[in-house]
């Protein structure tokens, strides 16, 4: 992994189109401003990991409940 | 028509119009390209069931049934993927649910949102850029109101 030390409202070229930009610096957390081409998808790796875990308990189970079931129980319940 | 083994419903017979391609697979199990989209009438669900993996299948919903202004903002380069324009083609949007050990606990994810292009049968699982959604949107409320015979 490249390590680069950056300074307020400096910033970094990826490629030629891609600039990241130290916008402001607060004690234990930094905001970033980032200008791209529109098609570069750029997603907080949490929230990438989440739906991946997510899409994952998805399938874990292995006998599926009856949905209709579930379904009717509670509409009837009311 | 293909014969397939899926997950839920054992051996079945589908038709091959139904056979959607992923390119990019779905997170977590992006070697898995390819999925039938079985759809059972009279359920608010539909199944992604891998073509070559018969224990892997997702459970689908279309998000609009519980959120009316779900509003679709994905990447450019995701619709390119499943080769829409948005503003001319037509497209089909579905959140995955998770059905937890108590089911009535079943959520449906917003954030990750599965596109598909119903003439090329290709399709993607986009993140939303608008990240204001849930991972886990509790369904089953929602359900019951949509479900519920409207006599009651």
């Amino acid at each position: 992994m490249l390590v680069l030390s950056r300074k307020m409202n400096q910033s970094l070229m990826i490629a030629d189109d891609i600039e990241i930009i130290i916008v402001d610096i607060q004690k234990d957390q930094i905001k970033l401003g980032i200008k791209a081409p529109k098609d570069i998808p750029i997603v907080r790796k949490e929230l990438y990991e989440a739906i991946k875990k997510s899409n994952i308990s998805a399938v874990n189970k292995k006998d599926l409940p009856d949905l209709a079931t579930i379904i009717q129980k509670n509409t009837t319940k009311k | 028509m293909a014969k397939i083994q899926t997950k839920n419903f054992g051996t079945i017979e589908i038709a091959d119009t139904q056979r959607i391609t992923f390119p990019e697979g779905i997170l977590g199990f992006e070697n898995e390209k390819e999925y039938y989209l079985i759809i059972k009438e009279d359920s608010p669900f539909l199944w992604l069931q891998s073509s070559k993996t018969e224990s892997l299948a997702f459970i689908l919903i279309n998000p609009y049934l519980f959120i009316q202004d779900y509003k679709l903002e994905i990447n450019h380069r995701d619709w390119d993927t499943i080769k829409i324009d948005p503003k001319e083609d037509d497209f089909l949007v579905f959140s995955i649910v998770t059905i937890p050990e108590n089911p009535e606990q079943m959520t449906a994810n917003l954030q990750g949102p599965i596109v598909i292009n119903p003439k090329e049968k290709i399709g993607i699982q986009a993140i939303s850029l608008n990240d204001e959604y849930s991972i886990r949107y509790p369904i089953l409320d929602s359900l019951k109101k949509v479900l519920s015979p409207e006599t009651k």
